[in-house]
């Protein structure tokens, strides 16, 4: 049993050596004083220098993140408003409908999102560059963030609604007092679920992007084509740690919220509950 | 009765499904009927179902699809399963899931020096006495990469449907005179289908249509569907067969979706 | 009576085709207890909707103080509601949950809390203004869901099966502060319950509904006593029913007997069912009683012992009976005339309170 045990734990080790190795890697050689990722010649921080100093790279960062942050604002809103609607459709054919097509751009791969955007946007004699990439990443956040609220409207009892409309709440009093306040977590997790896939997505943004405009994943692909460039290193390490801080950021956020009311639940609770 | 007054709300949503969700979807359909010099012809579907390098193209990618799945189940499996008897579960977890909020670009990218000649494998390898080999720009290194890349969306349905695992369900079979071995078979296993088809689908779906690691990492020497499409739609600008063969990927995902659906019916669920 | 404050013109309603109201007709006076009580599925959850307007009748009118009001929206009514889950606002604190339509109102802030303060007080939680719905026991936001509705000073209160996710002592508990809260307040109170053990003990009128229509009204006493048929009859309180024919008035045969009885009215021959509760049997000797059974089981139940048997006929009968006696034992069993109500089959209630006064004086 117990040797089981070890060799079950010697798996998942080497499962998450796996998983993380290539990241430790990059991060590793981004400190190289060489230029390639075969020898560690000594310890340097110029490509960090290099990378903060290439205003090219640093206005393509800024042009990702604005499309992000536009782009997952504008999705959450739409989603959240088209998931209260879906809410409230009455007969369960048609929910489950609208279901299926929302979630038509979920699973299609991204090619597939990429061409037919494009022929969509080549069809209206739209011009390549900012807009589209900026639609299309709005496009294809909308069905994450209607999965990511659904749920916690489903989750809310229907009597809260109608406990609302009882005290004498209009319709938008019920929506902005009641409805939205107990869906706020859902429409965080929508947030930044679409936040980070218009920072991830790079085959939707390759194929409407045109000539003048460019996202980090676009520069970074068109980059590695040509090499090993550490700069992408020093990049992606500063990528990482953003990554991480989110992700940590998200995660503690979740938690101490949760937390906070199990833990007052169980102080309050205790002297009554025997 | 509250919701009676017309309401408009939902017009930017529907407005999203008319324009993003289905003008596309008619628009690629519409295009794979027209050649590329515009006129409206069969021909793209003809010569698609006529053409060896394409059928064989897409045996290829389908059949490259499958191996990288499988791959990532014969991982992910006994990840998931062990992952769920851990104490802090989902801490752990969150941290396979972790590096998918890391740039994929920068993920692929990371073998490009691992991979090379004198990178940190061939490294390893020539210590151990194996010598060193061509690894990047082969179907290994595609297929490697490509698993990589996926498992933690192998892993996390498997997980989740292992997680919802009642546990006295797994006393009660042990109850009733099963081994370990028979309860994970006759138990464990059909209850976390669920899981396995949803990460299936998870993997299957994108692995066909995969473009920027068989550039990067296959060096062009493995074909994808998507690669194809790639191809067609930014460098040579046959829109039309670039369509057709989106549309062929687009009933490939219809059937892995059907193939891997859950059945409802059978249980019975009312609700 | 005099100013009924609901009255219900007709009602119908149907989910899609399927009817679960049917034509229902009732007056609900004002200041007074009242229970519908019915098993799930027989539509007085349907019917409290209605009044707290969540729910659109078919066909049909339903009067507010003598005005139509079943096409004022929810919001609107002087009514409020208690609902089964409480269903307090988990981000809001207590006294933001009570305030809430207090708020809407556009009440002031010291009158809002001098309301809430005087609201809380009502249900016994005097302090609690800060807390969260979280921290409170299943008891505690009974309480608070209580307190919440009539600080808005509705007309009408309407409680759907609020006591039922309460464990069995609390419930006790919360009936006797229901009835005197009912009391103080002075308003009508509409309560939904399937425990007709709770209709007895807080109702001042209780309506029986079974598959969409009303078949009983009246005091608890008229409906426990007299009830209109068999349904009735199994569904309030324990009941020994067996077929039997009147004899004529006043003599009902059944067990190959003439029994005296208080009920007539009815043609001669007519085939009935005699009811008789089980702690109005009494177990003799087999010589001594009025008929006899065989005791098939015996449980003891604390106040006192169950003993179910079965007569000539193989009809079961059941007694309540604080003696103990011995299974397999043929026994007697003696009774009142009184003890003994008739139903006739199909009469329904216009019919029955008619036949009743025509003998009754």
């Amino acid at each position: 049993m117990k040797a089981k045990f070890k060799l079950s734990n010697l798996y998942l080790v080497f499962v998450f050596i796996v998983i993380y190795l290539p990241i430790a890697y990059l991060i590793f050689y981004s400190f190289n004083t060489g230029a390639t990722m075969d020898k560690f010649t000594g310890f340097s921080m110029k490509h960090y220098t290099t990378l903060l100093s290439d205003t090219r790279m640093i206005s393509i960062v800024l042009n990702t993140v604005v499309i992000a942050l536009l782009s997952s604002l504008l999705a959450t809103l739409i989603g959240t408003l088209g998931a209260l609607w879906i809410n409230q459709l009455k007969r369960r054919s048609a929910k489950n409908a609208v279901l299926s097509v929302n979630n038509v751009l979920m699973v299609s791969p991204d090619v597939i999102i990429g061409a037919s955007f494009l022929i969509f946007f080549s069809f209206l004699g739209f011009k390549l560059g900012f807009t589209s990439v900026l639609l299309s990443h709005i496009a294809f956040s909308i069905p994450i963030v209607v999965l990511m609220v659904l749920p916690k409207i489903n989750e809310m009892p229907r009597t809260m609604i109608d406990a609302a409309y009882d005290l004498g709440a209009s319709k938008w009093q019920a929506l902005s007092r009641v409805i939205l306040p107990t869906i706020t977590p859902g429409i965080f997790a929508g947030y930044f679920m679409a936040f980070t896939y218009s920072l991830d997505d790079f085959a939707v943004t390759f194929f409407v992007t045109g000539n003048g405009f460019s996202t980090l994943s676009i520069e970074i692909y068109s980059r590695a084509r040509q090499g090993v460039d550490l700069e992408v290193n020093a990049l992606s390490t500063l990528m990482f740690l953003v990554s991480l801080l989110l992700v940590v950021g998200y995660y503690v956020l979740e938690r101490y919220g949760h937390s906070r009311r199990v833990n007052r639940n169980k102080m309050m609770k205790g002297p009554n509950a025997q | 009765m509250e919701m009676q007054k017309k309401s408009f709300f939902m017009v930017p949503y529907l407005a999203w499904i008319a324009l993003f969700v289905v003008a596309p979807m008619a628009l690629i359909l519409y295009q794979s009927l027209f050649d590329i010099t515009g006129h409206f012809t069969f021909s793209n579907y003809t010569s698609y179902l006529e053409s060896t390098t394409y059928l064989k193209m897409t045996f290829n990618s389908i059949w490259y699809a499958f191996l990288i799945t499988f791959f990532t189940l014969l991982i992910s499996y006994p990840t998931a399963y062990l992952l769920n008897r851990l104490k802090n579960k989902r801490l752990w977890l969150l941290l396979i899931i972790l590096p998918t909020w890391i740039n994929l670009l920068l993920k692929t990218y990371a073998f490009i020096g691992l991979f090379s000649q004198n990178g940190s494998v061939n490294d390893f390898l020539r210590f151990v006495g194996a010598g060193s080999h061509q690894i990047l720009f082969t179907d290994f290194s595609f297929i490697f990469v490509a698993s990589y890349i996926e498992i933690p969306f192998m892993i996390l349905p498997i997980f989740n449907s292992l997680d919802e695992i009642n546990p006295s369900l797994i006393n009660a079979s042990r109850d009733l005179g099963a081994s370990a071995w028979q309860t994970f078979k006759r138990v464990i296993v059909p209850l976390t289908m669920p899981g396995v088809k949803s990460g299936f689908q998870a993997v299957f779906i994108p692995s066909l249509s995969l473009f920027m690691i068989t550039r990067l990492i296959g060096g062009n020497r493995v074909i994808t569907l998507g690669t194809a499409i790639e191809e067609h739609f930014l460098v040579t600008q046959n829109w039309g067969m670039g369509s057709t063969i989106g549309v062929i990927l687009i009933i490939a995902m219809f059937v892995v979706m059907f193939l891997t659906r859950e059945r409802k019916s059978k249980g019975g669920q009312s609700r | 009576m005099a100013n009924p404050i609901i009255e219900f013109k007709n009602i119908s309603k149907k989910y899609d085709d399927t009817p679960v109201l049917k034509k229902i007709d009732f007056e609900i006076e004002s200041g007074k207890f009242y229970t519908l009580l019915g098993p799930s599925g027989s539509g007085k959850t349907t019917i409290l909707r209605m009044i707290a307007g969540f729910e659109d009748p078919t066909s049909g009118e339903i009067l507010f103080e003598g005005k139509r009001i079943d096409l004022t929206p929810a919001n609107k009514r002087p009514i409020n509601t208690i609902f089964q889950d409480y269903a307090l606002f988990p981000h809001l604190n207590v006294s933001q949950n009570i305030a809430f339509g207090l708020e809407l109102k556009k009440m002031s802030k010291t009158d809002i809390q001098a309301k809430v303060a005087e609201s809380l007080r009502m249900v016994q939680l005097s302090g609690y203004e800060n807390r969260e719905i979280d921290a409170l026991s299943g008891g505690q936001k009974q309480r608070i869901a209580i307190a919440r509705a009539i600080a808005n000073e509705p007309k009408v209160l309407l409680l759907d099966e609020p006591l039922s996710a309460l464990d069995h002592k609390l419930r006790k508990e919360m009936q006797v502060e229901l009835r005197a809260l009912q009391q103080r307040l002075g308003i009508t109170f509409i309560f939904v319950t399937h425990d007709q053990e709770e209709a007895l003990a807080l109702s001042d009128q209780i309506f029986v509904m079974n598959d969409g229509r009303i078949l009983q009204s009246g005091t608890p006493v008229d409906i426990y006593d007299e009830p209109i048929n068999h349904f009735v009859a199994d569904f309030i309180g324990e009941s020994n029913i067996v077929p039997g024919t009147m004899t004529a008035d006043y003599l009902v045969h059944f067990d190959h007997k003439d029994f005296e009885c208080v009920d007539a009215g009815m043609r001669p021959n007519e085939p009935v069912e005699i009811v008789i509760r089980p702690e109005d049997l009494d177990i003799t000797s087999a010589d001594k009683g009025k008929m006899q059974v065989t005791v098939d089981s015996q449980l003891f139940r604390g106040v006192d012992y169950q003993i179910t048997g079965h007569d000539a006929d193989d009809h079961e009968w059941t007694i309540n009976s604080i003696h103990q006696t011995t299974v397999g034992a043929q026994v007697g069993l003696v009774f009142d005339p009184e003890d003994i109500h008739i139903m006739r089959f199909g009469e329904d209630e216009e019919t029955f309170d008619a036949r009743l006064d025509s003998y009754e004086e």
